[in-house]
């Protein structure tokens, strides 16, 4: 599997690296083939667009970057700490603190209300609860507010609520203690084309309030633009 | 902050599928509630069973076997091999090693009660539960021929008071088509409750026995040969017969040779027992019984905890979404693996409270039923240790289960990456 680089991703000096990935490779076992990905650098506070078909390991990438699996080679920095040396608890550790992670569906702990569920990360990271001047609750109905999910839904069950409203308070989720970095595996992916746009522009713009990078994974292209950086993983369609 | 967070997590996750576990819970509280309630009812019918005699040594009756003679002059259940005759009880008076006797003899009923004839050595010498005496809660024993002395729960059941007439019929059984309806007898006495079968019987003098069945030698009234209350004046009522004999003896070091002696009395073939000794085999035959009960509700509590594991882990594939948000935001696979063991506690928790209150609400109601039909006596008390530990080893077991589920979750969320794998 290649994989090319699409623009360059810059280095500035200046400023520490959210992420920065060197000769990363991963296989599931022994006897298959490993999967390897681009080099990338993204500086802190900036967006990356990565895309790529279904298949080339969007997923992988992105556990691989969340600390969730092993790297089989390569290395992964992330804020200067790089985590394919920390162990598994410290490596869970590092994702409460520092990453929000939004998926494709089904972003939401089903039995918890719509403002529990944006507080989790609080509950699981002093540091975001820190950060949010230990007040969660308040942090969590100012980004609700800010993402427009109406005041009488925050105490509901989240499966009472539209898809486009549960994608919203997933970002709040990841939003919340201002973690330095959010991974959104596809998030629009189940929006219509407003949705969708209103969806990036609200997760965006709340995340360069806390100066924090997003890396935002589409099959969808035409939503490169809207990003600082683009790479492509995979073979670049003929 | 991670404990208080996971039995948050759990109890709502609880709720959530509170549909689904409310029944394995029902199932589980249920086999808790047989669990607990057989062993309560062991140490209580123990208790029961060795206080409804005491101070007693010796039970003397027609030749028989040594559980028989007790249960038919103690528990009043099954019926006399035989009778034995008045002049054997006369030769008993003569033994000087004898104390005390108390004559017994069996045969009729009222409404289902157990007709008792016996002199006032019974309420003289009669002891049950630790050398307690009978006590009389109104009235007097029985002083004229037709005076009936009533167990506390014959009166309370039957509503009678003194003073009361009321029909003895013949034999035994609840309805009885033989009454001896020419001879009434009168309530003088009303008995304290014991919580044995002493208040399940009504107590008669044996002249009051023999009276009553002057005119029925053939097992049936004989018109115009039965007496009237009237016709009873001054008349001699010498009975022939008698059921057994309780005998207290002055030195106790004594009373297996007056056993031994009796055992081989010359007038007619005679089984003296100690009470003690027929009630430890009584118990050894129940234990066994007992115990195999026992056996058996723990299996189907152990059965019932497999049941709730099995849901549990039918329900972690349900659970897959969940678990993915709960990592990809932080959550170690060891916080995920605590939540199923919280889960299972706390419903075995539940169960065990449920059962808890269930014992107490069927012991409670069925007490008095027990004791109105066996004579035993079920009071509802606090738990003793045996009871309590019992108790605590169902949460304990449930989560020693509940790591099966526990591990599988926690290995699986390990090895898995973002998302729920499902790509």
């Amino acid at each position: 599997m290649n994989s090319q680089s699409e623009s360059s991703v810059q280095i500035s000096a200046d400023r520490s690296a959210a992420i920065e990935v060197k000769d990363l490779s991963f296989r599931w076992d022994k006897h298959q083939p490993a999967l390897t990905f681009p080099d990338l650098y993204l500086p802190q506070g900036e967006h990356l667009f990565l895309h790529g078909a279904s298949g080339t390991g969007k997923s992988t990438f992105l556990s691989l970057l969340a600390g969730m699996l092993s790297p089989a080679s390569g290395t992964i920095t992330m804020l200067g700490t790089a985590i394919q040396k920390l162990g598994a608890g410290k490596r869970d550790r590092f994702r409460a603190d520092h990453i929000g992670v939004i998926f494709q569906q089904f972003n939401l702990v089903p039995y918890l209300t719509a403002e529990a569920n944006v507080t989790l990360p609080c509950r699981l990271s002093r540091m975001r609860n820190i950060s949010t001047g230990q007040n969660s609750a308040a942090a969590a109905e100012r980004l609700l507010t800010a993402l427009a999910i109406p005041e009488s839904h925050w105490q509901r069950k989240v499966t009472q609520l539209s898809i486009g409203q549960q994608q919203r308070i997933a970002a709040a989720r990841a939003l919340i203690g201002s973690p330095e970095i959010i991974l959104a595996d596809e998030p629009t992916s189940a929006l219509d084309s407003d949705n969708r746009d209103r969806f990036i522009d609200l997760l965006l713009t709340l995340a360069e309030e806390s100066n924090t990078s997003v890396l935002f994974v589409s099959h969808d292209r035409s939503l490169a633009q809207r990003f600082h950086h683009q790479i492509q993983l995979g073979e670049v369609p003929a | 902050m991670k404990a208080r967070l996971a039995i948050s997590l759990a109890s709502a996750s609880l709720w959530h599928r509170r549909k689904v576990l409310a029944l394995v819970c029902l199932t589980l509280t249920l086999s808790v509630t047989l669990l607990l309630g057989i062993q309560y009812l062991r140490t209580e019918v123990k208790q029961s069973f060795t206080s409804t005699i005491s101070d007693t040594d010796l039970i003397i009756g027609a030749r028989s076997g040594q559980l028989n003679l007790l249960l038919y002059t103690v528990f009043h259940i099954g019926d006399a091999t035989n009778n034995i005759r008045w002049s054997t009880f006369q030769d008993l008076k003569e033994d000087s090693r004898i104390d005390w006797l108390i004559p017994i003899s069996l045969g009729d009923s009222y409404k289902g009660f157990r007709v008792v004839g016996t002199d006032q050595g019974f309420g003289k010498h009669f002891r049950f539960g630790r050398g307690q005496p009978l006590t009389l809660a109104s009235g007097q024993w029985f002083d004229g021929v037709f005076d009936v002395v009533l167990g506390a729960g014959v009166a309370k059941q039957l509503n009678h008071a003194l003073d009361d007439k009321i029909i003895l019929s013949h034999g035994g059984g609840r309805t009885s088509f033989s009454n001896h309806t020419n001879t009434p007898f009168t309530v003088t006495g009303i008995l304290d409750a014991t919580g044995t079968p002493v208040d399940q019987a009504v107590y008669i003098s044996l002249q009051g026995m023999e009276a009553i069945h002057v005119g029925w030698e053939s097992g049936i009234a004989i018109p115009g040969r039965t007496l009237t209350p009237e016709q009873a004046e001054g008349r001699d009522f010498t009975p022939g017969n008698i059921t057994a004999v309780f005998a207290g003896l002055d030195r106790k070091i004594l009373t297996f040779r007056v056993q031994r002696d009796l055992n081989q009395y010359s007038g007619e073939p005679l089984s003296a027992v100690l009470p003690g000794v027929a009630l430890s085999e009584l118990w050894r035959l129940m234990s066994q019984f007992e115990r195999a009960l026992f056996a058996i509700t723990g299996f189907v509590v152990i059965t019932s905890l497999i049941g709730l594991v099995a849901v549990l882990l039918t329900l972690q594939t349900q659970r897959a979404h969940e678990i993915a948000i709960l990592r990809a935001t932080g959550a170690s696979p060891g916080l995920i693996a605590s939540l199923y063991l919280i889960e299972c506690l706390a419903l075995a928790v539940v169960a065990c409270l449920a059962a808890l209150a269930f014992s107490a609400l069927a012991v409670s109601m069925l007490g008095p039923w027990l004791l109105t039909n066996y004579g035993i006596q079920i009071p509802l008390r606090a738990l003793n240790l045996d009871e309590w530990a019992l108790l605590i080893s169902v949460p304990l077991a449930a989560v020693v289960v509940a790591l099966i589920p526990a591990f599988s979750a926690w290995r699986q969320s390990r090895s898995q990456g973002l998302g729920s794998g499902a790509e």
